[in-house]
């Protein structure tokens, strides 16, 4: 009974911090970010930070390396793009072609994630580098469907509730919100049967069937959340930018998702969502140092991975075990004092 | 198709394929040498091209100075990339972690090499010239092959050949497999880990560097050349990881495939290449030929 208040308790709390900080996020880059441009650059971030989840939930909560995100987000870019400038008949809105995109990705990526995960660990991580060669080979060549080198531009503004989303300004708070709901759903899941099982395979895949978990199914059905989350950022982004092209979607700008997760903290969606942020908004505040910005970006992966390879969160935690230790031994020490002195 | 095409449609495809090759085989050393796929493979490969072309163009050394001078920077680069990118990692608990570094060092030789160089391609000469400074041609009835090419059969498989001897049959080359197979047990017989894992590390970086200084000629000196490697992955899949027999034979698939198809669908030939790939793994996933170590990556 205890426990169970306790455990009450312990959400409230936490769901109270995390209004606070959403809110005073929001009002600190409401009197930072005075310009369209740096408003556009952290409208950005917050839709990466939902790839950023997408490498979270694969690879922190699953232990496999894809590089397929940018495929789903060129999916779901250009199948927005498709249905808002009616490229493929009927001329849909933007939020209506958005929530189609949810089942229409939930379908397509369950199906490549039943292809591609007959592969294990490096194997299917070479499988998806290979699919992300073919999308943007296919994204870039094949003009009616996806403008060819051209891209798709003169997708129409998009309207929410009546009120239309002019410019950066007005799509912020949305895309706050967005990331931030999404992102309570990722951290729900990590709690969920599938979350458990899934951190199981990781551990010990051995060990997770011979409980009787079925691996594979897991695993297919991370990849199709994380497929589904791709695909979400890719329409958010051409709703937001109103363009699409393939070059957005290549195997170099896959691994910058990864480093966005790596660096805030794989196993953690606070810290994805800090690492989508970090990778995104440092390049604009140390612009002077344009010319030696990736070489910092390669020598810090490679430091991160080398001192703390959980990324951000992962120095948290290890602070707060510490000084949680520190406070056990003095407890500890305070209790033998105590006996010591009854004794006497 | 006329057959003087095919030919050298089919030329130009086997060289492409012996570069992809020796990629691969490096990749495959150091699969087996220390478990970890190096994704800096493409750009080591890019930075002994700028090596190359840095001691032919600005030193204008001759190639009986430039080949020793070029293997002793590929050899230290070799021992850098070992101590920085694998050796603080070798006892990471997060396997996926020394992976990224490898992509995070891929960056490093890319940017290091921008900075050094400039980002202005550099175009290197073909090796084999005719009398006009152009590059030299072989005709063969109608069919016109150029040397380069060629030459870059040759040279790759004399390569692979004394690489697979080097395992096979030199008591070194066997120390090195055995340190590979169970490290633990090879310290135990007085084999030195630590060297033979060097010693990888710089044959992979000379292959690499050699690989480098080969393409060079026609892809330009540039810092995007180590997207090569895709293919080269593609072609050690296709092969079966774990032998290097395997990875030659996939990755020279993989450039025949992609030389014909260019001529098909220029536009979608990473599509077929790469739809290759997936076939191969759905279908068989232990590669063509299956390795005599099991899955350690």
């Amino acid at each position: 009974m205890r426990d169970n208040l306790n455990t009450t308790r312990r959400t409230i709390i936490k769901f109270g911090v995390l209004l606070v900080a959403v809110v005073a996020f929001y009002f600190l880059v409401s009197t930072l970010c005075t310009s369209l441009y740096t408003m556009m650059v952290v409208d950005i971030a917050l839709i990466y930070s939902l790839i950023a989840y997408s490498v979270s939930v694969l690879l922190g909560m699953g232990g496999e390396l894809s590089f397929a995100g940018v495929s789903f987000m060129g999916g779901g870019a250009f199948l927005l793009a498709n249905l808002t400038t009616g490229r493929l008949g009927p001329t849909l809105s933007p939020v209506v072609s958005f929530l189609l995109i949810i089942p229409v990705f939930i379908v397509i990526a369950f199906i490549i994630g039943l292809i591609l995960l007959r592969l294990k660990g490096t194997f299917f991580t070479f499988a998806t580098i290979g699919l992300v060669q073919m999308t943007f080979a296919i994204y870039n060549n094949y003009k009616p469907l996806f403008g060819g080198a051209d891209g798709i531009a003169g997708i129409p503004t998009t309207e929410i509730f009546g009120t239309k989303l002019m410019n950066y300004n007005d799509w912020f708070p949305v895309l706050l919100i967005l990331a931030v709901v999404v992102g309570l759903i990722v951290e729900r899941i990590r709690t969920t049967p599938m979350g458990r099982s899934l951190a199981a395979c990781r551990d010990n895949e051995t060990a997770a069937r011979v409980l009787g978990v079925n691996v594979y199914m897991t695993k297919v059905l991370a990849f199709t959340i994380a497929g589904v989350l791709s695909a979400m950022a890719g329409g958010l982004y051409a709703m937001l930018t109103k363009f699409v092209s393939a070059d957005m979607f290549t195997y170099a700008s896959s691994t910058k998702y990864i480093i966005m997760a790596m660096l805030g903290g794989v196993q953690s969606t606070v810290g994805a969502f800090l690492g989508a942020f970090i990778v995104q908004v440092l390049p604009q505040i140390l612009s002077a140092f344009e010319g030696f910005l990736q070489l910092f970006w390669g020598i810090a992966i490679v430091l991160l991975m080398v001192f703390m390879p959980e990324g951000l969160a992962g120095i948290v935690k290890s602070l707060g075990r510490k000084f949680r230790a520190k406070n056990k031994k003095k407890v500890a020490a305070a209790a033998a004092a105590a006996t010591e002195e009854g004794v006497k | 198709m006329s057959p003087s095409l095919f030919l050298s449609l089919l030329v130009n495809g086997v060289a492409m394929g012996m570069v992809y090759a020796l990629l691969g085989m490096g990749l495959i050393l150091l699969v087996r040498a220390v478990g970890i796929l190096n994704f800096a493979q493409g750009d080591l490969m890019m930075f002994g091209a700028y090596i190359c072309a840095c001691l032919l163009l600005d030193f204008e050394l001759p190639l009986y100075l430039l080949i020793p001078i070029a293997f002793i920077w590929f050899a230290l680069l070799g021992v850098i990339f070992m101590f920085t990118i694998y050796w603080p990692l070798r006892k990471a608990t997060y396997s996926q972690a020394t992976i990224i570094a490898t992509m995070g060092a891929s960056i490093i030789l890319q940017e290091v090499a921008k900075i050094i160089w400039g980002s202005q391609p550099r175009s290197m000469p073909h090796l084999v010239l005719n009398s006009e400074g152009d590059p030299a041609v072989l005709q063969i009835g109608s069919a016109s092959l150029q040397w380069q090419y060629l030459i870059i059969i040759a040279v790759g498989a004399l390569i692979i050949f004394l690489i697979t001897q080097l395992f096979e049959k030199l008591y070194v080359g066997k120390m090195m497999q055995a340190a590979c197979q169970d490290s633990y047990a090879a310290n135990l017989l007085g084999v030195p880990s630590i060297l033979t894992i060097c010693a990888t590390y710089i044959i992979v970086a000379i292959v690499c560097g050699i690989c480098g200084y080969l393409v060079a000629p026609v892809f330009m000196v540039r810092s995007t050349l180590g997207t090569l490697q895709l293919r080269a992955f593609a072609g050690v899949v296709i092969g079966g990881f774990g032998s290097i027999k395997g990875a030659v034979i996939g990755c020279l698939l993989v450039g025949i495939v992609e030389s014909f198809s260019t001529m098909a669908f220029s536009g979608y030939k990473d599509v077929t290449v790469f739809l290759l790939l997936i076939i191969f793994l759905v279908f068989r996933p232990t590669g063509l030929f299956k390795g005599k170590i099991g899955d350690k990556a």
